[in-house]
Parts: structure tokens; sequence; C-alpha cells
């Protein structure tokens, strides 16, 4: 109950933070942004043609009026159709959201459970080889650029100079349409495909967070490790796993929650433009990217305010499973 | 000593690369059925954010319009230079003594295809007054229209309907549907080009039904009469089907222009007396990455047609005047150095005193001579080198080889640097490095375009322009880029023009002065003589007379400067062995239907 008033106060609390945020990002986008007009002029054009497109886009309509109606789309969660394509927003978002999710989610997962399993090899080893060894390699996975290891391992992945096992580009298709095809063909092609797409750049990004998650959650751990309760644990003769899996990575999970938690937002909405630019995948980040340098704003507002609203949410969550993890949390004022 | 831990993480990457390696060895879905659909996969390098026909102005939408969609006419797909056939049409129009009465006749039977907007799903026949809506269509601002130019103050009582309030029941009396199977177009003044126009996506029929239903998002579920529907679209990928209401088209050999000697070995004979389209499915790649692009490419399995990334010339290509390439490529690939029917310009912005048109007469000649010194610094071979491969081609003025106008006898003196020259035409006008004005050289964003806006800051440092003068000037965006240019606030402004059709009118257009920014004459140019005589040649049916009036414009444009001119950029271009295709660009719309990939890889 408790945590439940907590949520609904921080809720309460985020509506000016959302307010300032929209407003900041409407400013941006609509005084600093690219303007559609010239982009979509004809070849050849006249002054007046420019005032009918502008007219069409509502950039002739004054600023206050221009903000009440991305108010309105933001409150309504609706915002309308794409300048570029016509398309509705929220179709757009509809299909692009699930395919960045379902990129993202399996190199989520893995990246942060094996950064977690090698921080606490490399902090269980401090100072020595393995330690060592472990934080030069994270050190490596940080420094080459994301994009590098995206051309790298599609090169050594996916290509007749390497080793030619998947797709360079592509996703999941509708299966064909065999009217005597079985639920479990249908299974298959999407297992088998889901996978072919999206192994090289699961395996991309796991490289590159891996390095960052590890090195964090190593100090994280490292600094649990010189508290007294360990020593204490170590003195009664408590088994080293034991102390290390139920005692110490208990209290990281805090600090480790508060970093896996609010890069969700990024799972969910915010995409990986490198990945989908270099693997053709339709997610949520090429439409951002392609909406941005088309000077689409209708997508631009709402992935920003999208984000804006999970980041909040993500924060709220962040809180409640702190609670989860330590319930001697208080959130009573 | 501690017994933590185990090689646990080295065992979940382990497992989890065995999970995803283990793919490899899995059988493909389907893979026991009969594969009977054959598919040709194209790729290219940018993407249509929209396949409405009235903002098909990219050839990306261009591709997508000219695949679902039919046009009156289309290009012979072999003929060079490029020759009209009908495609909708039945034939030519009827053409009034005039040239201001333009009749064509439709086809008969032709439907759209299948779609739920047509009463019983089933497509109904194409008729004129799909035409005439669909140029109504063209001049409705609601639909941000980018084909409007071609045919505006062209036909008779167009841009009054648009005035009038574009209500689409309102007739206009320079397009009329005379039945279901004549269009009467009548002109304000006589149009040669007018034919061209019309195998233009812009002009592409639509059905009033599905732009009705579909309202806004009509741009991504189009519905034509052309040879293929849509199946799916993304920004990166595009599925076309055959289109089962397609009418019966055989591909002819010897209609389509087929010269043995120099199109022989392409196996085109192969397609000869085949239906249209060939395959059962074009897939379009959007394909912005180049690297992506040839690595999909190379592999074999994947895309079958693209280009070679410059970076990788000469790992791929033994020699490149003429192509060859290596031989592990030469095994795998058919290759062709595709021209492009356009010309890039670095345009002076004449509306600038400080280097164009000049009200006193002495600073203009002045600003003349400093265009003229600007020029003799320009490297165009060396540009050709660093950046086109040194394949494109280098001619002087602004019409490109090929095209009636085209000058064989123009000097090569514009298009090669002297910087002697440069110095003598800085020294004639009075120049110094103290009183020569400051140029702002402008450019969308971009590594590449940094490099060339330093190349040409090492050109004038030779002809003794102070480095310091020259600034760069970067936007974001093309519509920023644009919108600058639009407004006159460039001085320095580099760009490129794809021709819409084959017909040097449209590159003369861009000089002409009441085409002023922000039309298309971005150079502002603003001659008398010069306008007077395009005025002249406009309205005049090709022949000796407007041949020798387009050389004369050629070379006012020339002696004038309001641009460094000019250079047709090449692309090495490939396809699969397997694959008969023979790419081409503007003005050619769609090929996909003539593509035959005659044994399928097995994927």
């Amino acid at each position: 109950m408790e945590t439940l008033q907590y949520a609904i106060r921080k809720l309460i609390y985020a509506i000016p933070l959302l307010f300032g945020v929209t407003f900041l990002s409407f400013i941006l986008m609509v005084h600093f942004g690219p303007d559609l007009t010239y982009s979509i002029l004809p070849k050849s054009a006249t002054q007046e043609q420019i005032e009918e497109i502008r007219a069409e886009l509502g950039y002739d309509l004054p600023f206050l009026q221009r903000y009440g109606k991305f108010m309105k789309e933001v409150v309504t969660l609706d915002f309308g159709s794409s300048t570029s394509s016509g398309e509705k927003v929220s179709s757009i978002l509809k299909k692009a959201v699930p395919v960045s999710f379902l990129v993202a989610l399996p190199a989520f997962i893995l990246a942060n459970l094996l950064g977690i399993l090698l921080a606490l090899y490399a902090a269980n080893h401090r100072g020595r080889f393995p330690d060592k060894a472990v934080m030069v390699l994270a050190a490596i996975g940080m420094s080459i650029s994301y994009l590098m290891v995206v051309i790298a391992f599609q090169l050594i992945f996916c290509t007749s100079y390497g080793l030619n096992w998947f797709p360079v580009q592509g996703w999941v298709e509708p299966p064909p349409d065999y009217p005597d095809a079985t639920a479990g063909e249908i299974f298959y092609y999407y297992w088998y495909y889901y996978w072919s797409y999206v192994a090289v750049p699961t395996l991309a990004s796991i490289f590159v967070a891996l390095g960052y998650n590890t090195r964090f959650f190593r100090a994280v751990i490292v600094e649990e490790l010189n508290r007294d309760y360990v020593r204490t644990a170590r003195a009664y003769g408590v088994r080293n796993r034991k102390i290390m899996m139920k005692h110490v990575l208990k209290n990281a999970m805090i600090p480790i929650s508060t970093r896996i938690i609010i890069t969700l937002p990024f799972v969910v909405i915010a995409g990986n433009l490198v990945v989908e630019k270099f693997f053709g995948i339709p997610g949520v980040g090429l439409v951002t990217y392609d909406a941005i340098t088309n000077g689409d704003l209708p997508i631009v507002k709402a992935v920003v305010t999208c984000t804006a609203v999970l980041y909040v949410l993500a924060l709220i969550l962040t809180d409640i499973v702190y609670k989860i993890i330590d319930p001697r949390i208080s959130y009573s004022k | 000593m501690m017994s933590f831990p185990r090689p646990l993480p080295l065992l979940g990457l382990l497992t989890c690369l065995a999970a995803v390696i283990g793919l490899t060895g899995c059988k493909k879905p389907f893979s026991d059925r009969a594969q009977d659909v054959s598919v040709f996969r194209f790729s290219d390098n940018g993407a249509p954010v929209t396949m409405d026909p009235v903002q098909s102005a990219t050839q990306y939408a261009n591709l997508m319009t000219t695949s679902i969609y039919d046009q009156l006419y289309e290009y012979k797909y072999l003929a060079r230079p490029y020759e009209l056939k009908p495609r909708l049409a039945e034939a030519l129009p009827e053409v009034s003594e005039d040239g201001l009465l333009y009749t064509f006749r439709i086809k008969k039977g032709v439907r759209y295809s299948d779609h739920e907007c047509f009463p019983g799903g089933r497509g109904r026949e194409v008729v004129a007054g799909d035409f005439v809506y669909s140029m109504k269509r063209m001049f409705d601002p609601k639909n941000l229209p980018q084909g409007e130019w071609l045919w505006q103050g062209k036909i008779v009582g167009m841009d009054e309907w648009k005035k009038t309030g574009a209500d689409y029941a309102q007739s206009i009396e320079g397009l009329r549907a005379l039945d279901d199977h004549t269009i009467q177009i009548k002109l304000n003044k006589p149009f040669p080009q007018l034919t061209y126009t019309f195998a233009m996506g812009y002009s592409s029929f639509v059905p009033r039904e599905a732009v009705e239903l579909y309202g806004k998002e009509f741009g991504i579920n189009p519905v034509g009469s052309g040879p293929y529907v849509l199946k799916s679209f993304t920004t990166k990928k595009a599925i076309l089907m055959r289109n089962p209401n397609y009418r019966e088209e055989f591909f002819n050999l010897e209609y389509e222009g087929y010269d043995p000697k120099k199109q022989s070995g392409l196996g085109l004979e192969k397609l000869d007396g085949n239906r249209l389209p060939i395959m059962d499915t074009a897939e379009v790649y959007f394909m912005k990455e180049e690297m992506s692009r040839w690595n999909s490419l190379n592999k074999g399995t994947e895309i079958h047609y693209g280009v070679i990334p410059i970076e990788l010339t000469h790992m791929v290509t033994e020699n490149l005047k003429p192509l060859k390439l290596k031989p592990d490529y030469e095994k795998k690939f058919t290759a062709m150095n595709l021209p492009e029917l356009g010309i890039v310009y670095l345009y002076f912005n004449m509306s600038n005193p400080i280097i164009g048109h000049h009200p006193d007469p002495e600073q203009n000649r002045r600003n003349l001579l400093l265009r003229k010194a600007i020029r003799a610094g320009y490297d165009w071979p060396q540009r050709n080198r660093r950046y086109y491969n040194g394949i494109a081609t280098i001619f002087p003025g602004t019409i490109p080889k090929g095209l009636d106008g085209y000058d064989e006898t123009l000097g090569n003196e514009s298009v090669t640097p002297d910087y002697e020259q440069a110095k003598r035409h800085l020294k004639e006008g009075g120049w110094t490095p103290e009183n020569l004005p400051e140029l702002d050289y402008n450019s969308v964003a971009g590594v590449r375009m940094t490099q060339l806006y330093e190349q040409f800051r090492g050109w004038m440092g030779k002809i003794g322009y102070p480095r310091e003068k020259i600034k760069f000037v970067q936007y974001a965006t093309f519509g920023d880029y644009n919108k600058a240019v639009k407004q006159k606030n460039c001085t320095l402004i580099g760009m490129a023009w794809g021709l819409d059709y084959p017909d040097a009118e449209n590159v003369l257009q861009l000089f002409y002065g009441p085409n002023g920014s922000p039309g298309s004459n971005s150079s502002n140019f603003d001659d008398p003589e010069y306008n007077e005589l395009f005025k002249k040649s406009i309205v005049m049916q090709p022949g000796p007379e407007r041949t020798e009036i387009y050389r004369q414009l050629n070379k006012m444009i020339v002696d004038q400067v309001p641009a460094i001119c000019g250079l047709s950029r090449n692309t090495l271009t490939v396809w699969h062995k397997n694959v008969v295709f023979l790419p081409s660009r503007n003005p050619h719309g769609s090929l996909l239907k003539y593509a035959y990939v005659f044994e399928d890889s097995k994927d």
C-alpha cells in the first residue's frame, strides 16, 4: 500500500517534469528543428506554393496555437499522421516498437546477465589475473566504437568474406501462404528467421554493452565486498559462494537494478539506430532517424514524448524494485 | 582458497553462441515445399517515404509508382538515345497543327488490381476520367504535390481551377475525358515536352476509390494497374507481387531498341517473347549503407543487383575504362558503367551583387571576370579522379552528351583548369587578395562535402584567392540547405540535377530568369537575351532551328558563367550472372518488370 501511494505520488510529481520535457522538446523541434517545407518543395516552386505547403503542415499557425495542438496530442496520445507518408503515427509505432523490442531484448537480457556473472567473477578475484583479464576485455569492448563492431560482426558472420552464416540484412516477413502449413511449421518459420536476423545484432550489442556493464557491476560488487558484514561472514566460515550470491549480490542489486531499469525505455521504444540501419531492421530507431532527417515532426514528437513518459515510469519502477530488494526501505514521509 | 566462481560466464556465453550458431545447421522453413515463385531482388541507395504519385519526386518514389501504377507512356527498355513508347496509351498522341491540342487514346479493357476499394473487390477498368482526376490531384495543395511545376501555366484552366479552390466536381477546359478512352488536353502555348511528362510517375492513373478509402494513408496503400501490386512496405524493403490483372504484354527485343553491337553479351535475347512482368515477385531493398549493400550482393544469395562502393573499386575491378572486374568477381557478376542523365554544378548566386549581376556595368564586368577566374581554377578532372573514380563525363556547358543541343564543337576551356588564365582574369578585373570578396561555400553537412569544400579552397589558393575568404557553411539537412538556397542566402551552391526527360529544355530552364529562386533557377541568372531566346525555344518542335538555339543558350551559359559546369556521374553497377537486366536511371521509370532471374538462388 505504501509503495502504491508512493508510486501515485511520484506520478503526480512527474507531471511538471513531463510538461518541462515536452515544452523543451517542442521548442527544439519547432524552432530549431528541420523545416519540412523545403524538403518536400518541388524542384521548381513559387512563393505561393511555399505558403501553401506551410499552411498544409500547420507551420503558419501562431506559436501558442501550435503548442496547444501539440499538448492536446500529448494528452490524448494521438499524434496524427506522418507528414512524409501520411501514415498514422500510432500505426507506425505499433509496427516499429515490437520490432525494436524483439531485436533489443536478447541482447538486453544476456548483456546484463553475463555482465553480472563476469563482474562477480572479476570482483571475486580482485587484483589477480582473472580480474585483470576481464577488465582488459571490458576496456576493449568499451574502446571500440559501436559502429565498427557492427561492421566487423557483419563482415565476420554475414558475408562471404567471413563465415557467411547469417543474412546481411532483413527482418522476418509473414510466412508463405501455404494452405496446409501446420502451426508447428509456422512457429518454426518465425523462430528460425527471428534468430537468423537477430543473432548478429545481438552479438554485436552484447560485445559493446558487456564492457560497460561488467565494469560498473564489478565496481559495485567490490564496494560491497569491502563491507564489514562480508568480513564477519567469512570469519564465521560461511562459504564464499553463499556470501557472493546471497549477500553481496543481493545488496549490490540496488545500483545494478537502477542501471538495468533505466535502460529499459531504450529497449522498449528508443530503439537502436546503428543496428537497425546496418542490419535493415525496420525498428523505431530507424523510424526516428528517418523522421529527424525528413523533418517529420509528428513522429519525432511521439517518440520524444513516449520516451519521456517511459523514463518517468522506469524511475518509479526502480523505486518499487528497491523496496522488493530491500523491504527495509520506507517511502513514508 | 576460495572455490567460487565456476566458469559460469564462459559457459553461458558458449551456450548462447552454440544456440545461435546451431541455426546454421537447421533446415530452412518450408524447404521441403516446391518453391515455384520467381524473385528478383533489386536494391537502391535510398528509400521512398510515400508512393503517392503526386509526391514521387525522388528516384526511389518514382521506382515504386512506375512499378505499381500505369502512365500513358514509358521509355523503350533498350533504346539509346531514349525513345518513348505507349504504355497505357494506344499510340503516340494526335497533336493539332498549332501544337495546342493533344488527344490521347488509352487501351481498352485495362483493369486496376483487385482491391476492397472497388465494388465486389474486383478491380474496375481504367478510364480516361482517372487521368483527369489524377492530374487534378497534382494541382490540389492538400496533397503537397511535387510535380505541379511541370504543367503549371501550360494547361488551359488548370491554374484557375486551383485558384478557385480545387473543387473536383468542377471541370477544366484544357483537361477533359471525351469518353472513357479518350483524353484531350488543350495548352495555353505549345509544350513539345508534354508527352515526356506523361512518362513520369507523377502522371500515374490513380483510382479515386482508393484515394477516398485511405485518405492521408493512400501514399502507403497504392492501388494501380501497373505490373506489380504492393505486398508489404517498410523504409528498408518493399515486396511487389505480380498484378494478376495485368494486361497481356510481351517483350519484343527489336521493338525495345536492342542494339546487338552494344548490348550483346548481356543475355538480353533471353527476354524476347516473355510475358511481362517476367518475375512473380520483385523485392526492393532500400540500403543506404553502401558496405551492407555490397556485402549482401557479394554473398550471392541475397540481393541480385547493386553497385560497387567507391572504396572497393580497386579491390573489385581490374580496369575502369572499359570496365573489367577481377577474375573472382568476373565469375559472379555482370558489370556495367551506368551513365547518369544529369549534371553536377557549382552555381554562383547571381542575385548577390558581390559576385553576380550588378547594376553598375563596370562592376558587372569585374564580377564576370571574377567568376571566370574561379572557373579557371576549378579542376574538374581532379574532382573526377578523386571522387568519381575518374569515370564521370566532363563536358562544357549545361547540356549533357546525348541530348539534342549538345555541342561537340564547344571547346573544353571552361572545364580545364588554367591557373595562369585565372590570375589574368583577376588582374584584368582589378581583383587583388585584399579586395576579393568573402565567399560562402554552402553544402549539406558531411565528411564528403567537407572534402569537396577543402578541395575547392585548395584550387582557389592556387589562383591567389585568400583561403580565409572562402567560408564553409554547412546545413544539417537537405531541407535546411534548400531553404537557404531558395531564399537566396547562399553565394556558392553545389547542386546536382537529374533530368526529368531527355530534352535539353529541362536543363536550360535552370537559367531562365523568371524561374529564379524559389524556382528551379538557383543561380538566379537573369539575362534578357537568354530569357528571350529560351522563351522562343520552348514552344518549338524538335528540329535544326531549335537545336541551334539550344546551342546558343548553352554557349551563353559558358560565356556568362552563372555556374561552373558540368559533370555527369557514372555508377559502377553489378548484377549476378544468372540475372538478365539492363539498369538505367532517369528518365526511365521502373525496369523491374523486365528483370529475369533464370536460375534463381535456392534460398
